[in-house]
């Protein structure tokens, strides 16, 4: 059987950059240049320069001889060398962030073999080994996917996505990981994602413009498209819903089967 | 005590402010006349990280500042994104129309200006519970709504009066 993917329902600009996203021969924009040891850094699993923590010896060392996955998987990199499993965590506020956390799952995916991912309302999480992470950390920041404003690498207090933004367009932050530059209007990292202060700050760029938010943004908004404006979409959900509820209680399905039992 | 007629007005900015905002509108609004007491509401910023592997580090928060308020001293506690301002019910007029001239001025933002009662009047059941029955012999009026009664009021009421 061989199909198109669709990825995501819909015909607004929305939905255009939410089947982006997640469609993996699509080429991210990349936008800004963040260094190795700066990601390194932010995600706190390892200083730079430090070698990677195993958890098992390398997959060539360990007698695997009766095991069929060995055929069937190709491992990754990590896996490979026997790396820990870390993660990095995203909060992205409703002010219009590129991302949010179903389309980042999807996203997730599609695009990357051997990921972990949790959804949650305001955040959501990647867990893989640590050597493919930082990869993934990599393309996760420096394009499209990434606003250093209106999104936050954070591990821990992740509350904000649901806030007013402050006076200079940020998402609010407890425990204040990212600080804005009045003068260079630049916004850069001066703790690791679970609040730890870094030595020097990671410069992240400016952020993005609200104008260009508007048209790169996964989330529909009434002030901006919203989901009514968008039956296809509206339609996906509604069956997904409908079949979902029918099902979830058995109606129809469960109800000769309980007739039976009680006799009638 | 005899009972007197207040009303609340409420602030609301569509940002968070800065504490030089807050502290520049704040010292504005004192001026004007028939004012009660002052409501500080937002999001609580922690003093140390409270969870994770950072737990027991100091945050710093470049919000959670000390601003001056008639020559004394205030720390925010939380990143104001609500003010709520109890006044006497007859300045409200006159007050109505000298908050907005302030709030155009200072704000670089969006607002919503309200009258209306946006704080607790009376005494409630969950007030009993955190403190004793027959509180309201041993509470100040003018409290009611203004404080959690589990909290400390030395930590967060300011007095600053003529």
């Amino acid at each position: 059987m061989s199909y198109k993917a669709q990825y995501s329902p819909g015909n607004t600009k929305i939905a255009e950059n939410r089947r982006n996203h997640m469609d993996p021969d699509y080429e991210l924009k990349k936008i800004r240049e963040i260094a190795d040891e700066d990601i390194v850094k932010i995600l706190g699993h390892r200083n730079p320069g430090e070698g990677y923590k195993t958890v098992h010896p390398p997959l060539e060392e360990m007698d695997f001889e009766l095991d069929m996955m060995k055929e069937m998987v190709e491992p990754l990199p990590g896996a490979m060398q026997g790396n820990r499993t870390r993660y990095i965590q995203f909060a992205d506020s409703m002010y219009n962030a590129p991302a949010q956390p179903y389309d980042r799952a999807r996203t997730y995916m599609w695009r990357f073999r051997g990921v972990d991912t949790g959804t949650l309302s305001g955040r959501q999480v990647i867990e893989i080994r640590e050597l493919d992470l930082e990869k993934i950390s990599k393309t996760l920041t420096e394009t499209e996917l990434f606003d250093p404003a209106k999104c936050g690498i954070r591990g821990a207090t992740v509350h904000g996505h649901s806030l007013r933004l402050d006076e200079n367009g940020l998402m609010f932050d407890a425990l204040q990981r990212y600080v804005y530059n009045e003068e260079t209007k630049e916004i850069s990292y001066i703790k690791d994602q679970v609040g730890r202060p870094l030595d020097e700050p990671v410069n992240m760029g400016e952020a993005l413009d609200d104008e260009h938010l508007l048209d790169i943004t996964t989330i529909y908004r009434s002030d901006n498209i919203s989901m009514r404006d968008d039956p296809e979409a509206l339609e996906v959900v509604e069956t997904i819903h409908s079949t979902r509820t029918d099902g979830g209680f058995g109606l129809g399905v469960f109800k000769d089967d309980l007739k039976r039992k009680i006799g009638e | 005590m005899e009972p007197i007629k207040a009303v609340d007005i409420k602030i609301f900015p569509y940002r968070r402010l800065k504490p030089a905002t807050t502290e520049k509108i704040l010292n504005e609004i004192i001026k004007l006349e028939g004012i009660l007491r002052v409501l500080l509401n937002g999001e609580s910023l922690p003093q140390i990280v409270g969870y994770g592997p950072a737990k027991g580090t100091r945050v710093n928060h470049e919000d959670r500042k000390v601003i001056q308020l008639k020559d004394h001293d205030l720390e925010l506690s939380v990143t104001v994104g609500e003010i709520i301002i109890t006044i006497l019910h007859e300045k409200q007029e006159s007050f109505l129309k000298n908050l907005e001239d302030i709030l155009e001025n200072n704000l670089s933002c969006n607002f919503e200006v309200s009258a209306g009662i946006f704080t607790k009047t009376k005494i409630t059941v969950s007030d009993y519970l955190k403190i004793d029955r027959g509180i309201e012999q041993e509470i100040e009026p003018t409290y009611i709504g203004l404080v959690d009664p589990g909290s400390k009021s030395e930590e967060t009421v300011r007095l600053i009066g003529d």
